[in-house]
């Protein structure tokens, strides 16, 4: 990768001969959450800038769906976005339908968000505990896990995968609530609820931690929009934007639930420690939503009978998700045959990406784990 | 320079009282019930057996009720399932001839037992495959040619093939089923009015 134009001088006052550094950090650096790669340049301690190196997950995804037809994309979708895979499940099924004029039942629409939305607090979950493991606590992260762990069970008593769901067909989605489904959810949003409080007092109000993150890589409102920022990464800037609440698809409109912005309550608006803490608030959001969609969940069909070769008319659709990395928008072109002629996928983690040269300039290389990780960048996500 | 020194000893101070707190929530634990189990020889009962039907592990075949109807070899988008299904010359029967699924390339979908009219394809709860070799990988089902199931009017009497059939039908009942929209608003508007 070319640095050309990031060359630059080393100025002391006392005369003393220093030296940039460039430094690799990654691609297999635990804290960059998967196959990232920085080059970062630095002067000591400080960093003049931090240039990500994407590609090492690319799997061309996008094309592939060009070979597997649109129903046999489904799985692939998973691995888009493997950390929350139902909301990418979810892109795909609606731009699919929009594509092709097709209806999804009610009850569907139900099981769709539910899942989604449980998919959202176990992507939280890992993220929120990953940040506080890239910052030096180890036991934050497993208290994390371990409620992560629960929804995994849920979400395979659901669909029977942890990872992969495969959860959604076009037209709806491929399994039932199972017999009893209702209870066990309760059950675990009860217990599920105070443990957030209690993960607050276990560390997001720790003065060590809070002193790591206050005021560390701030965003603007501006900057962010400037940088597409999207989801968390841009309500921590204290932009109130969510796709679910402004551009609403599915029953999202029928449900009531806050959107939280970052409020700067320990530093900057828009530091590390506010889009942790939106993202924190979204927990409850989603625990909030989803108890509402099991008390108004109806009866009756889940997946409409769509064509086995679905062959949309020549045309394309586009949709936009709220994913749990933020709008993630989905763009499909047909000409009219039973395989996609192009599909495209935009990402919040890509956005991301783009904005840590920016950020990265005069930081400490220890803050630049904790800027990462508030980023909450996958680099599945980043690549595709 | 008292001010700065006052500052310091008060960030200490907060320190220590917020790590306090969150030691007593680590405290805590010690009265609470375990959640780690010690997989995979300490379990009460094995993992593979607490896991629900819908699960997608290993995927199974039952030649017994396999029509060679070759949906799931259509569906599956990684082309992992061969199936062989010839016609045999004189009694013009549908012959089973070869069955394979290689587990290495499976992705455990679930895109090809969706698709099977009798249940004969399915998940297991098994998911420990670890094995030394890629041929290994590879699962043939079919040992000799066998003939391919046909779907009987009304029940099915053979005494053997039933509780398999029955098995299949099982797995089929998990999945979602697809629905004509327009006919069923068509009712519920019938319904309503
Ligand atoms: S589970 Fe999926 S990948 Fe595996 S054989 Fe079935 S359709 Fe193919
Ligand atoms: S396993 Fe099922 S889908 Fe596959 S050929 Fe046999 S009957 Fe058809």
């Amino acid at each position: 990768m070319s640095l050309a134009g990031y060359e630059f001088e080393v100025q002391r006052d006392d005369g003393l001969a220093t030296e940039e550094m460039t430094l690799n950090m990654g691609p297999q650096h635990p804290s960059t959450h998967g196959v990232l790669r920085f080059v970062v340049k630095a002067d000591g301690e400080i960093m003049r800038t931090a240039l990500p190196d994407i590609g090492y997950l690319h799997r061309s995804i996008e094309k592939i769906s060009e070979k597997v037809g649109y129903h046999g994309f489904m799985p692939y979708t998973d691995r888009v976005d493997y950390v929350s895979a139902m909301q990418c499940n979810q892109g795909w099924a609606m731009v699919c339908e929009r594509a092709a004029g097709i209806e999804v039942p009610r009850r569907g629409e139900f099981c769709r968000v539910i899942a989604c939305e449980l998919g959202r607090i176990a992507s939280h979950l890992l993220s929120v505990g990953t940040m506080v493991m890239d910052i030096g606590g180890m036991t934050p992260f497993t208290h994390a896990i371990r409620e992560r762990e629960k929804v995994n069970n849920l979400l395979e008593d659901l669909c029977g995968a942890r990872l992969t769901f495969n959860y959604m067909r076009i037209g709806g989605v491929a399994w039932d609530l199972p017999p009893g489904y209702t209870e066990q959810v309760t059950a675990f949003l009860d217990q599920f609820e105070p443990l957030i409080d209690e993960y607050n007092d276990l560390i997001s109000y720790n003065k060590i931690y809070v002193e790591r993150l206050a005021n560390v890589a701030a965003v603007s409102k501006e900057e962010a929009i400037n940088y597409n920022l999207v989801g968390p990464n841009l309500r921590g800037c204290g932009f109130q934007y969510d796709v679910r609440r402004d551009e609403p698809y599915s029953i999202y409109p029928e449900l009531d639930f806050e959107v939280p912005v970052g409020t700067g309550e320990v530093g900057t608006l828009g530091d590390c420690f506010d889009r942790y803490m939106v993202r924190i608030k979204e927990l409850k959001e989603s625990c909030k939503i989803v108890r509402q969609c099991l008390e108004m969940i109806p009866d009756g069909p889940v997946l409409a009978r769509v064509a086995k070769k679905l062959k949309p008319p020549v045309g394309d659709a586009h949709v936009r998700v709220e994913a749990s990395r933020g709008d993630m928008g989905w763009y499909v072109v047909s000409d009219g045959s039973e395989f996609p002629y192009r599909t495209k996928i935009r990402t919040g983690s890509f956005s991301a990406m783009s904005i840590v040269d920016k950020l990265s300039r005069g930081l400490m290389i220890a803050d630049l784990i904790a800027l990462i990780a508030s980023l909450d960048v996958v680099a599945p996500e980043v690549d595709r | 320079m008292a001010s700065s020194i006052g500052q310091y000893l008060k960030h200490a101070k907060d320190a220590a009282a917020t790590i306090f707190e969150g030691m007593s929530v680590t405290m805590s634990h010690f009265v609470r019930k375990p959640y780690t189990i010690q997989y995979p020889d300490r379990t009460a009962v094995r993992v593979q057996d607490t896991l629900p039907l819908r699960y997608r592990g290993i995927l199974e075949v039952d030649l017994e009720i396999c029509t060679g109807c070759l949906a799931c070899e259509r569906a599956c988008p990684i082309d992992c399932i061969v199936i062989d299904a010839p016609k045999d010359k004189v009694t013009r029967a549908m012959l089973l001839s070869r069955f394979d699924i290689d587990i290495a390339k499976c992705m455990y979908c679930g895109l090809c037992s969706e698709v099977c009219p009798t249940g004969s394809i399915h998940h297991t709860t098994e998911f420990e495959g670890a094995d030394y070799s890629l041929e290994s990988m590879i699962r043939r089902f079919v040992k000799d040619p066998v003939l391919a199931y046909k779907a009987k009017k009304g029940e099915e009497t053979d005494p053997l093939i039933a509780p398999i059939l029955d098995r299949g039908m099982e797995f089929l009942a998990e999945w979602a089923e697809p629905v004509d929209m327009k006919k069923y608003k068509k009712d519920q508007e019938e319904a309503a009015s």
